[in-house]
């Protein structure tokens, strides 16, 4: 037994089937770009998800009447009540400067011509991960409304932005399946395709190997180094594209896209194996 | 010893072998005579174990077909040497490495690669040209590479299948006095051939060959 003879060969077939080689290294980082496009556009489309449900919140106004007593009340009440993360506490000065803030270009001072300050304190309460839906925050509402010095009318939420973001996170997600299902379904046909090509370019030397008395050690290995070595060079190609694709587009929009790191090592070590699985299938058909 | 008994086998389109007998001594050279489609193909790769019978045994040297385990079969073949009409050359290497690939899979050593590969081309005449690709030789040439191939790893038994079907009748009798050369320093010789004429005037030993049946 020679492991010499074994990587030589291995590697040598690079060399040797350089066509065959550069097809099945093509089609792999072809099959990873497509499905790393499709994983970056998930996890993106996901965070943005995220990040707008993350804008969701409840504001309760307060009666002018209420001491600090019951305000403290209120706040524990609230920080117990299903669906809340957390609450802040607004009151009427810190209105008065968000206020201030909001129209700062506006020289006038309204509170100064008005002589008092008629905005409420508040409490904006942000609701947990799993709440952050139209139908989450209708239940913390009901609750908000039910507590006795509450009315409906002093609690303000964007219902109607709720209702249209789910609309359109639903639609965005039921693409984003179809597009994955296109997009596996192409990986998965461009990848059977090599898979065939390999068997094709592989026939005739495995037949050889064969008559000469090889045994199936001796003709597995090398073709098992060339399918892996393929898969990981397709792998690179389709990391260094997909890096490079990206950094482009930050230039153009800048701060919105956001790569784990491990996706590059994902698609790597999907190479791997899309170029093992190939060889393997090459070498079942004639071992 | 090369013997084939009594063997049948069915192909999936119903035809197959129905009784093929045969024996071939050691150093002996038998051709194996019949029209196409009568089996001589089926025949040899009973003895080189690429198919088994579904009735009677092969026999090669220590091996047979009713008892050798699928990791012996490298071993077997390790003892032929099979010549066929297309050669089956690799065109990715040159001729030297086509013959030192036979020797390569054994785990052979390089230094007895390189001596035995460079005595089995000077065999069939062709050291000279260890450093070209097989698309840069004739067909007779491509042959005899493939002749050094099978005789690299020192059989007992060459078996060729219709190893002159693709070449021209000169060099058809080049290709035969070759193989006739290598039977006379010892090494046995099975040919299947469909062409009457080559073996009319020969005086070795003929096996005929019908549907599926050998008559001796």
């Amino acid at each position: 037994m020679s492991l010499f003879f074994v990587l030589r060969e291995g590697f040598g077939g690079l060399r040797h089937s350089r066509f065959s080689g550069f097809v099945a290294t093509a089609t792999v980082a072809i099959s990873l770009i497509l499905i790393g496009i499709f994983l970056i556009i998930t996890v993106n489309l996901g965070k943005f998800v995220q990040f707008l449900r993350s804008r969701v919140e409840l504001e309760v106004f307060l009666d002018d009447s209420f001491d600090e007593i019951k305000i403290q009340d209120l706040t524990d009440e609230i920080k117990r009540m299903e669906g809340v993360a957390n609450l802040t506490f607004i009151s009427k000065e810190m209105a008065i400067r968000e206020f201030q803030n909001l129209f700062k270009d506006k020289q006038e001072d309204y509170f100064e011509t008005l002589g008092y300050n008629p905005l409420p304190a508040s409490f904006r309460v942000k609701l947990q991960d799993n709440y952050r839906t139209a139908s989450g925050a209708e239940v913390v509402f009901k609750s908000l409304s039910s507590l006795e010095d509450i009315r409906e009318e002093d609690i303000v939420y964007t219902r109607e932005y709720l209702v249209i973001l789910e609309k359109y996170i639903k639609f965005a997600i039921a693409i984003d399946f179809i597009v994955g299902i296109i997009v596996c379904l192409s990986a998965l046909l461009l990848v059977s395709n090599n898979i065939r090509l390999i068997i094709l370019s592989k026939n005739k030397i495995i037949e050889t190997m064969k008559l000469v008395g090889a045994t199936n050690f001796f003709i597995r290995t090398p073709l098992f180094i060339q399918g892996i070595v393929q898969g990981f060079l397709g792998g690179i190609i389709s990391a260094l594209f997909l890096y490079t694709l990206l950094k482009l587009a930050a230039i153009e929009i800048p701060g919105f896209i956001s790569v784990d790191w491990r996706i590059y090592l994902l698609l790597a070590n999907l190479g791997i194996l899309l170029g093992f699985a190939g060889s393997f299938a090459a070498v079942r058909r004639y071992l | 010893m090369l013997k084939l008994h009594n063997l049948k086998m069915r192909y999936p389109n119903g035809d197959g072998l129905d009784g093929v007998n045969l024996e071939v001594r050691n150093g002996e050279f038998v051709y194996l005579v019949g029209p196409t489609g009568a089996g001589k193909t089926s025949v040899l790769k009973l003895i080189y174990m690429e198919e088994f019978p579904d009735e009677g045994y092969v026999l090669v040297d220590e091996y047979s077909s009713q008892d050798i385990r699928d990791k012996e079969i490298p071993r077997l073949r390790r003892k032929l040497g099979i010549i066929f009409q297309d050669f089956k050359l690799l065109d990715d290497r040159d001729v030297f490495e086509n013959v030192a690939f036979a020797l390569r899979v054994t785990g052979a050593r390089s230094r007895d690669i390189k001596k035995k590969t460079l005595r089995a081309l000077g065999e069939v005449g062709l050291s000279h040209k260890s450093r070209k690709m097989p698309e840069e030789l004739s067909g007779g040439e491509q042959q005899r590479v493939a002749i050094a191939r099978a005789i690299v790893n020192e059989p007992f038994i060459l078996l060729a299948d219709e190893p002159t079907g693709n070449l021209d009748p000169k060099t058809a009798v080049e290709i035969l006095s070759l193989l006739d050369k290598l039977n006379a320093r010892g090494t046995a010789v099975l040919m299947a051939t469909h062409n009457y004429e080559l073996v009319n005037n020969t005086s070795k030993r003929i096996v005929s060959i019908k549907n599926g049946r050998t008559l001796n």
